[in-house]
């Protein structure tokens, strides 16, 4: 019924995987004694130096073939860089959307062209992207964008408006996924996605300020902008199947149950070696969920290796859906726990670690639940798949 | 690629034709009554299931831990009543873990709780004392392997159950769970023997916690299953009540859950095999066992109410076959230790760790320890 074709008693780590983590570790170690950056939970943080530093170690789209820069590492290798860097709460945001989303899209969809100009520069921690996705009428529905691309010459006119874009105002360019023919019936069809320039003539970036004064998101206003044909990614009309096959790809890595993480570290310091009954039993609740939300995050990077034993790869999409909707849950968990154990008031600016840590997952809570699937979107998907057709 | 092999995935086929032919209402409904089903004990006697995990010299299969969990998992999920856990992956590991014979025909394990069982060397036999409450299928069993205290070791002793006073008792899915008095019992001298390397109360209690994880996985796939059958059948207000968003988010939310004890039991399995291979430290079994435990009982939790929530009034009777899956869960995630029980242990390691060990013991590759 569920992970069928997964063997969960070998389920392990390869050695080249557990070099890693100490390098990583090492490396994290160093530079946060060097004051290189200073952990924040919440959303990550933009940080071009960090992320540069990961592009000369080759930490970088690790898994990309490397005539496109990448190292040809295993996904359980990235898997192990995305976890430490979840877990040291280290500033990923300027290299994690090329990293994690449109890199992967340009080595599946891209032109050689594209895979030669972008994939290298992302790599190399020096090339920032953004993603288009949603917009004020299209957010969870997102097959109902209204931005649209008209045919020009050598290109396209780009028209109309995208939100929650995320560093949008210190990113290169982002993928903008419009409309490219009309919506004639079909709405999944005619849908493309185009790479826009940032600073091309014509786009707009304004903030988005979040509840408590952060700017990471932004509106961007696209004015008749022109993109030529060469920066059409994929097919003209298969957006839609590109960008699903994207979010399938990539729903339940260590980003969707860690980003609280460091929280349940300092809970534990908080609260010393011999805490009473009531801590010890949610401490070990909390540590029982990890453990398995890990088990699970695990079975299904690996059942993306695109091995020699392709065709025995299981399947696991609904099992990947339901790691993101436990894990956003699970994130909550620990914040919960925190407060409840610690009773101390969340403060922003405050000098001890786990104060701090405590006011700035609290407000961002209600992300992640939003983000990349709403729990109510992904339920839905789920109960399709386990009910079938229902007519 | 990380896929079961091909020797396990036929065991779980054969496994899963030979329950899905032999069990069925009737045969549950009878087991209600007689405790369990001795025919079917028969059919998967002549299979050679119960001793799959069994080193072959010693009369098993010559098979993992993980493969007798498969097994179990697909016997859990048909509501198979026989004492498969008990015969192989407990009576028959203490007795073969220490040199004894394992025989043919269900067995019992104890202690299962925290009495003590106590052995004195009388010439040439033991003599053993002591009484335990709540021993599974401790009536049906053809012998009793049984942890007593001789001084300071531990002995394993295989005990004929007609030496024994036994006092049927159940549990909520009338499952036997039998007191068992001992009073001073003669064995001779070859039927206790000091109990081999890992053969121990705490590991009988982990494999007891194991067996019980992984049943509920299956029992929980079972009560899954059945609800997703009922929600595409079942018509309220003009409408298949699976095409109700509400009746949606609830399924969607019992299948994370019956992953998750999925994933958590099936881990421990390989985490536990490994530790008896001295390839995985205590502590990491602690940890795979604490979690497959507290996991799969809170799974058990949400999982029977949704599946009987889903199900509205027909769920509850013992004419429909859900009580069978959902009597099961709420019996099993007591039995070896509740989720509360073990979460305080897991909690009580971890502060003792410390924060700093926190990352480093929840990633810990046990194959490299």
């Amino acid at each position: 019924m569920f992970f069928e074709n997964v063997d969960f008693s070998t389920l392990e780590l390869p050695p080249a995987a557990l070099r890693l983590r100490e390098e990583v570790r090492a490396f994290l170690k160093a530079e946060i004694a060097a004051g290189a950056f200073t952990p924040h939970l919440g959303h990550t943080e933009f940080n071009a130096e960090f992320t540069r530093k990961l592009g000369e170690r080759g930490w970088i789209g690790m898994t990309w073939p490397k005539r496109y820069g990448g190292q040809e590492r295993s996904y359980l290798e990235r898997f192990v860089m995305t976890e430490e860097m979840l877990a040291a709460a280290a500033p990923c945001a300027a290299h994690w959307f090329g990293d994690r989303q449109t890199g992967p899209s340009l080595l599946k969809y891209g032109s050689e062209a594209q895979k030669l100009r972008f994939l290298p520069a992302i790599a190399r921690g020096e090339c920032y992207f953004a993603l288009g996705m949603s917009e004020p009428g299209a957010g969870s529905d997102l097959a109902s964008v209204r931005t649209r691309a008209e045919r020009a010459p050598g290109g396209w006119r780009v028209t109309g408006q995208k939100v929650w874009t995320s560093w949008a105002h210190k990113a290169s360019a982002f993928f903008v996924l419009c409309r490219t023919s009309p919506d004639a019936g079909n709405r999944h069809d005619g849908l493309s996605q185009l790479i826009v320039e940032l600073d091309a003539p014509g786009v707009t970036v304004r903030p988005i300020r979040f509840m408590n004064g952060h700017h990471h998101f932004n509106e961007v206003f696209l004015d008749s902008v022109f993109v030529p044909d060469e920066m059409l990614v994929g097919e003209i009309g298969q957006g839609w199947k590109q960008v699903t096959s994207e979010l399938a790809l990539e729903r339940s890595g260590p980003e969707r149950y860690m980003t609280t993480f460091p929280l349940f570290v300092e809970l534990i310091r908080a609260l010393g070696p011999a805490p009473d009954a009531r801590a010890q039993e949610m401490v070990g609740r909390l540590a029982a969920r990890f453990w398995t939300l890990r088990r699970m995050s695990l079975a299904i990077a690996l059942a993306l290796e695109p091995g020699a034993d392709a065709g025995h790869s299981p399947d696991l999409g609904t099992e990947a859906a339901l790691v993101k909707d436990m894990g956003t849950f699970y994130e909550r968990e620990i914040i919960d726990a925190a407060r409840l154990l610690a009773a101390v008031e969340p403060t922003p600016d405050a000098t001890n670690t786990f104060e701090r840590y405590l006011a700035e997952t609290i407000v961002c809570t209600p992300v992640a639940t939003i983000r990349g699937g709403t729990t109510e979107v992904l339920r839905t998907l789920i109960a399709r798949r386990l009910l079938g057709p229902l007519k | 690629m990380n896929v079961p092999d091909e020797a396990r995935l036929m065991l779980v086929e054969s496994a899963t034709r030979l329950f899905a032919d032999h069990i069925d209402q009737k045969m549950l409904d009878a087991a209600k009554r007689d405790g369990w089903s001795e025919k079917l004990w028969q059919v998967l006697e002549r299979a050679e299931l119960p001793r799959v995990s069994i080193a072959e010299e010693l009369g098993g299969a010559g098979g993992t831990l993980s493969d007798a969990a498969a097994v179990l998992r697909v016997a859990a999920r048909y509501c198979a009543p026989v004492p498969l856990a008990e015969t192989g992956m407990l009576a028959g590991w203490m007795l073969a873990g220490s040199g004894l014979a394992v025989p043919r025909g269900p067995l019992a394990a104890g202690p299962v709780h925290d009495e003590t069982l106590t052995a004195r060397r009388d010439g040439g036999r033991w003599i053993i004392s002591g009484k335990l409450a709540r021993v599974p299928w401790g009536r049906m069993a053809g012998r009793l392997a049984l942890l007593a205290r001789d001084g300071d070791r531990d002995l394993v002793a295989s005990v004929d159950p007609a030496q024994c006073k036994i006092t049927p008792g159940r549990n909520l899915a009338d499952e036997p769970r039998d007191e068992v008095v001992l009073e001073d019992v003669v064995l001779p001298a070859a039927d206790a023997v000091p109990a081999g390397a890992g053969v121990t109360r705490e590991m009988l209690r982990y494999r007891g916690a194991l067996a019980r994880s992984i049943a509920m996985a299956g029992a929980l796939e079972r009560a899954l299953e059945l609800s997703v059958a009922y929600a595409q059948q079942r018509v309220q207000f003009g409408r298949k009540i699976g095409q109700f968003q509400a009746i949606q988010q609830e399924l969607a939310c019992f299948a994370g859950e019956v992953a998750a004890a999925v994933a958590a039991a099936l881990s421990a399995a390989g985490v536990l095999e490994r530790h008896a291979a001295g390839r995985a430290g205590h502590e990491d079994a602690m940890l795979a066992v604490a979690t497959a435990k507290i996991r799969a009982a809170q799974a058990a939790h949400e999982g029977a109410l949704i599946a009987h929530q889903v199900h509205g009034a027909i769920g509850v009777t013992d004419e429909y076959a859900l009580h069978h899956s959902t009597l099961r869960l709420w019996a099993w995630r007591e039995e070896f230790g509740n989720e509360a029980v073990w979460a305080m242990a897991l909690g009580r390691a971890m502060h003792a760790r410390g924060a700093d060990k926190l990352w480093m013991a929840l990633t810990k590759n046990q194959e490299n320890t």
